[in-house]
């Protein structure tokens, strides 16, 4: 559920990574946090994306710039990996029609 | 079980530093890492290879022991084995140091947890973790491909898989595409150490149908229509995903003249009581076989044409 809400604090100690990466994603625009009564949480629809995020960062040295354009990147070839999926289905229509 | 040379698959030399090593698996996990590579096996089972030649080769004692088997590493247990008794028998290092293993093994592990027969032969079971951030491993996405015929993707129904022995009930709303890729969270292999575990990725194959033709939302059908009927008019029965229905054809219909029937073609993906069209092509068929005296009509209408 998309209201569901993790401590960024709590979540930070169980994945042993330091609370000032989220801060950095959230101000890159990366993700979104809420702050209730002085408590920041993250919002459980991201977590996919912050663990993500923290393995380019950590597992593999990229910054956050870069993590950035490959997020753009990604979605750009998810994009394109959807439109290469309609025309083989419209490829395969005009193929039958031609047979 | 086939030797791997983990130096070939980091491409740095048998005397390379640790950090020629380092350098050189950063640079092919950036390549290969499945987050950069999404819904790409290859590059799945490539970051494997990458990530265990780094587990080997990074670990100073690994490496000694690699390095000292190499091919050989069928009878690494068998040597060390002689080695300890010898040491037992005449002194030496004994204890626990030199080349005794920890059957614990373990290390960092990216996404994935596969590790190759081959090091589980020379390194024992994978297990614990050097500490660090990566306490907790998310669990390995899994990518399962499901095909339905073309019927069955127009309607919401579910059906139960087997992933990796495990049963899972799915719910598949009607207007899925062909190649169309939905994630499950949290179905994938479980997580270590707390982790998280890993999602579900499913592929739908739909293959060609008999009938109808696909496209986005709409359907193509040819439908054969007599020359009478398309010379004189009249009315025809055609099929749809609903059933039969019957469609007035219009007097002189030319081969090849499309009708597009409204709301009766594929449903919207998600977006339920949205349909697309039906878009039905009418093939004029020219009657064969015929009798002496239809013959001669067709003489009369050509002179009279």
């Amino acid at each position: 559920m998309e209201t569901d809400l993790i401590i960024v604090s709590e979540y930070c100690r169980k994945s042993h990574i330091d609370p000032s990466f989220i801060t950095l994603l959230e101000t890159e625009g990366l993700i979104n946090t809420r702050v209730i009564e002085g408590i920041h949480y993250l919002l459980s629809s991201q977590l996919c994306e912050v663990e993500r995020y923290s393995r380019m960062y950590y597992d593999l040295s990229i910054n956050i710039e870069g993590i950035d354009a490959i997020r753009h990147l990604l979605e750009k070839m998810e994009n394109l990996q959807k439109e290469l999926s309609l025309l083989r289905n419209r490829l395969r229509l005009y193929e039958g029609t031609l047979l | 079980m086939a030797y791997i040379d983990y130096y070939n698959v980091l491409g740095v030399d048998k005397k390379a530093s640790q950090e020629d090593i380092r350098k050189a698996f950063k640079k092919l996990a950036r390549k290969h890492h499945p987050d950069l590579n999404p819904n790409d096996p290859d590059a799945k089972r490539r970051f494997q290879e990458i990530n265990e030649a780094n587990e080997v080769l990074s670990d100073p004692d690994k490496r000694k022991k690699y390095d000292q088997y190499g091919e050989h590493w069928q009878h690494a247990d068998q040597f060390e084995a002689q080695q300890q008794q010898y040491r037992q028998q005449y002194g030496g290092a004994g204890g626990s140091g030199g080349a005794y293993w920890s059957s614990s093994g373990g290390g960092f592990s990216g996404e994935d947890g596969e590790f190759s027969e081959f090091f589980e032969s020379l390194f024992g079971s994978r297990g614990g973790h050097r500490g660090g951030r990566s306490a907790g491993f998310r669990g390995q996405d899994f990518n399962a491909e499901l095909h339905l015929s073309l019927r069955d993707a127009a309607r919401t129904h579910k059906q139960v898989l087997t992933v990796n022995g495990k049963k899972i009930r799915i719910t598949i709303p009607a207007g899925v595409e062909n190649g169309q890729t939905i994630k499950l969270g949290g179905q994938g292999a479980p997580g270590m150490n707390g982790g998280p575990a890993g999602d579900l990725y499913i592929t739908f194959v739909i293959p060609e149908d008999t009938v109808f033709k696909r496209l986005g939302n709409d359907l193509y059908a040819d439908v054969p229509l007599n020359l009478y009927t398309a010379v004189l008019g009249g009315e025809q029965f055609i099929d749809t995903l609903d059933g039969k229905v019957k469609l007035k054809v219009k007097p002189e219909t030319q081969n090849g003249v499309k009708v597009r029937l409204k709301g009766k073609g594929f449903p919207v993906y998600k977006q339920e009581g949205q349909y697309g069209d039906l878009i039905v092509t009418w093939r004029v068929e020219i009657p064969t076989h015929l009798t002496e005296k239809q013959k001669e009509l067709f003489r009369e209408l050509q002179q009279i044409s």
